[in-house]
């Protein structure tokens, strides 16, 4: 994407996510006490002085954005196709989201096995038995190390618990 | 306690094996991660991070400096030999030592960057032993308005971290300040953006924050796009440097250590100017500078020395006031905490043996460091050739199992992929991602003492005005910032469009 069209989006959507704090977010979520004696030392104070300065640092970047000079040249497309990149992407949130949902149930061993199968698989690795020897190893590994050396309760879940 | 009495105290915590290895560990692990091109020494600290938790403090320490010193190092070995620096600080390396490469002398010109690293490691390590101290006891005079002054200067260093946009910097700083404030207000204990989750009453855990926001937007970025070619590797050749180049070089090397210390023991500046600065000086002062650029082991040597001379250096605020002066430093910081440890003035009185056990380590880092990059240089064909489409989920199973062992808690491993999602918007629109860590680190800082100031005085902003070391730090303040402003704006108009990449290479 051209910098300059970046540089007004992200202006942009700092000044919209000022106003959100501002009108939504800090009045919802942040509480105060009502006999705070001065209002440099109330929790509203700092957050409101953040969304202020959102909004400013958001402002200076849509001036700036119209100061930047056009390229003189189209930037090629940093992949060869975009919806596979992005199916890619939707693969890793999947992913990652799964682990959030199976960690308390698999456990994290065998969560992390799935994990890293499933990501090798995704950047198509050009190596995939070293892959899934790995995905076997390196989460063991990792547990002996946390649950035998430093003393941590790695989940086990509820089906294949570990030594 | 006098000068022996303390370096006896911190023998007695640094002097056995589990202290050494996890150095040499740590140096060993560094000069790895630093020499695989998209493994940052950012990323390796990070990533070690939890490792150290089951470690004494000491011992947890050691093994993060050994990691970040040996990173430093590590990177200049891509920098010669592909042209891909490993880290950022190793980019000056690129401009003479990838030319030597192609001329077949790979091995003289890696050879130079470990014996100009070793030597500024130690000039640096020396500086920190002697400045660190004196700064720490003066700052033993700095109450909460003071603090308030200094950490607010210290933002400043986001200029240092932005990259080509201040303005980008700004946002993501400001980004990091208002994630900072999520959690239970420290003075009323009411919530702030904790939407009723007991999870976020303490905050975000700081080691998910910052393993999502460096580590995962690779692995994603990765998964963006696989087709990242297979990386070259070549021969090292048959010269290596000679004790005669290395004395030819040493004027460049001491003057680029004393620039890296410099600039190092400056918060924010970083290596990579370091390494430019010292590079472009012995270029100026050079009977060949006409070769520079060209193959010149003198430059090798110089940008070396500049970026090395850093890494003592940066650790001088970081202990001495509690102020980190990189990202790198921000992450050892946070090491600190988790061991129960705080950085600053106080901490040369509370924990004095600490403090002279890590100057002791440091050194002996700069012997580790010699030792290992010598195999290092040989080795890392073999560490090139580890196949990305397995090092990155390697990564990722590594990421959730250290930031699990944080607190226990599976919470914390949705905060890292929720960071990583962010980092990964951050860098496909181009926005930087320390300033949002710094400022994540700074910000409760920050906050806390501006408020403890405003306590202290009945709500008079006087207070932060109060004497010689506020006056001091405001100056310093206003004048750094009236600085970056021109040097924006300048940059901003005299702005030329950028011209297409040419494959003259």
């Amino acid at each position: 994407m051209e910098d300059r069209a970046i540089q007004l989006q992200l202006g942009i959507g700092a000044m919209v996510l000022s106003l959100f704090l501002l009108f939504v977010a800090i009045p919802s979520w942040v509480s105060s006490p009502s006999n705070v004696p001065n209002i440099i030392l109330s929790p509203l104070f700092w957050p409101n002085v953040l969304a202020g300065v959102a909004g400013i640092v958001g402002a200076g970047m849509v001036l700036t954005a119209y100061w930047r000079p056009k390229p003189a040249w189209t930037e090629p497309p940093d992949v060869p196709s975009r919806p596979a990149a992005f199916a890619r992407l939707a693969g890793v949130a999947a992913i990652m989201a799964g682990t959030m949902y199976l960690l308390p149930v698999l456990g994290m061993v065998w969560t992390a096995m799935l994990v890293f199968a499933l990501l090798a698989f995704l950047v198509r690795t050009r190596h995939p038995i070293a892959a899934l020897v790995c995905a076997v190893v390196v989460p063991l590994i990792l547990y002996g190390f946390f649950a035998h050396v430093a003393g941590v309760a790695i989940p086990q879940g509820n089906y294949v618990r570990l030594p | 306690m006098s000068f022996a009495d303390s370096l006896m105290a911190g023998l007695e915590i640094v002097g056995n094996i589990q202290s050494f290895l996890a150095l040499f560990a740590g140096v060993a692990i560094g000069t790895v991660a630093g020499a695989i091109p998209g493994m940052s020494a950012t990323m390796a600290v990070a990533l070690t991070l939890p490792f150290t938790f089951s470690m004494t403090p000491i011992t947890g320490i050691l093994l993060l400096l050994g990691v970040y010193k040996g990173g430093i190092f590590g990177g200049s070995i891509p920098a010669i030999l592909i042209k891909t620096p490993g880290t950022p600080a190793s980019s000056a390396t690129v401009l003479d030592g990838y030319p030597m490469a192609q001329q077949g002398r790979a091995g003289k010109a890696l050879g130079m960057a470990l014996w100009a690293s070793c030597t500024a490691d130690l000039i640096s390590n020396l500086s920190l032993i002697l400045f660190a101290g004196w700064l720490a006891s003066f700052a033993l005079s700095f109450g909460p308005p003071e603090f308030f002054t200094l950490i607010l200067f210290s933002l400043t260093i986001i200029a240092g971290v932005s990259g080509d946009s201040l303005l980008r910097g700004a946002l993501s700083a400001v980004a990091g300040l208002l994630l900072a404030t999520v959690g239970l207000d420290l003075i009323y204990g009411t919530n702030r953006f904790t939407f009723g989750s007991p999870n976020m009453m303490g905050g975000l855990n700081f080691i998910a924050v910052l393993i999502g926001l460096f580590a995962i937007p690779e692995i994603i970025g990765m998964v963006w796009n696989p087709q990242v070619s297979a990386d070259e590797t070549r021969s090292l050749g048959k010269n290596w440097v000679t004790f005669a180049e290395y004395k030819k070089c040493f004027r460049s090397i001491v003057r680029g250590s004393f620039i890296g210390v410099f600039l190092g023991s400056i918060p924010g500046i970083g290596a990579a100017p370091s390494a430019f600065l010292s590079y472009s000086e012995a270029r100026r002062k050079s009977p060949n500078k006409e070769n520079f650029g060209k193959g010149e082991i003198e430059g090798v040597a110089a940008s070396e020395a500049g970026n090395n001379g850093v890494a003592g250096a940066t650790l001088i605020p970081l202990l001495a006031l509690g102020v980190p002066g990189d990202v790198i430093t921000a992450i050892i910081l946070g090491a600190f905490m988790v061991h129960g440890l705080q950085p600053g003035p106080m901490m040369f009185i509370m924990n004095t043996n600490i403090i002279y056990g890590l100057f002791i380590g440091l050194i002996v880092s700069s012997v580790f460091l010699f030792l290992i990059g010598s195999v290092a240089i040989r080795g890392f064909k073999y560490v090139a050739d580890i196949p990305r489409g397995v090092l990155f989920p390697g990564v990722m199973v590594l990421c959730i199992f250290g930031v699990f062992a944080v607190n226990n808690n599976i919470f914390d491993v949705g905060v890292m992929f929720a960071m990583g999602w962010l980092g990964f918007f951050m860098m496909r629109f181009r926005i930087p991602t320390a300033p949002f860590l710094i400022a994540f680190i700074l910000g409760p800082l920050l906050e806390d003492n501006f408020r403890q100031a405003m306590l202290m005085s009945g709500s008079s902003p006087v207070i932060l005005f109060r004497g010689p070391i506020t006056w001091f730090f405001w100056s310093i303040t206003l004048v750094t910032v009236i600085a970056i402003v021109r040097a924006g704006i300048r940059a901003t108009t005299k702005e030329t469009p950028p011209l297409p990449p040419t494959n003259q290479e």
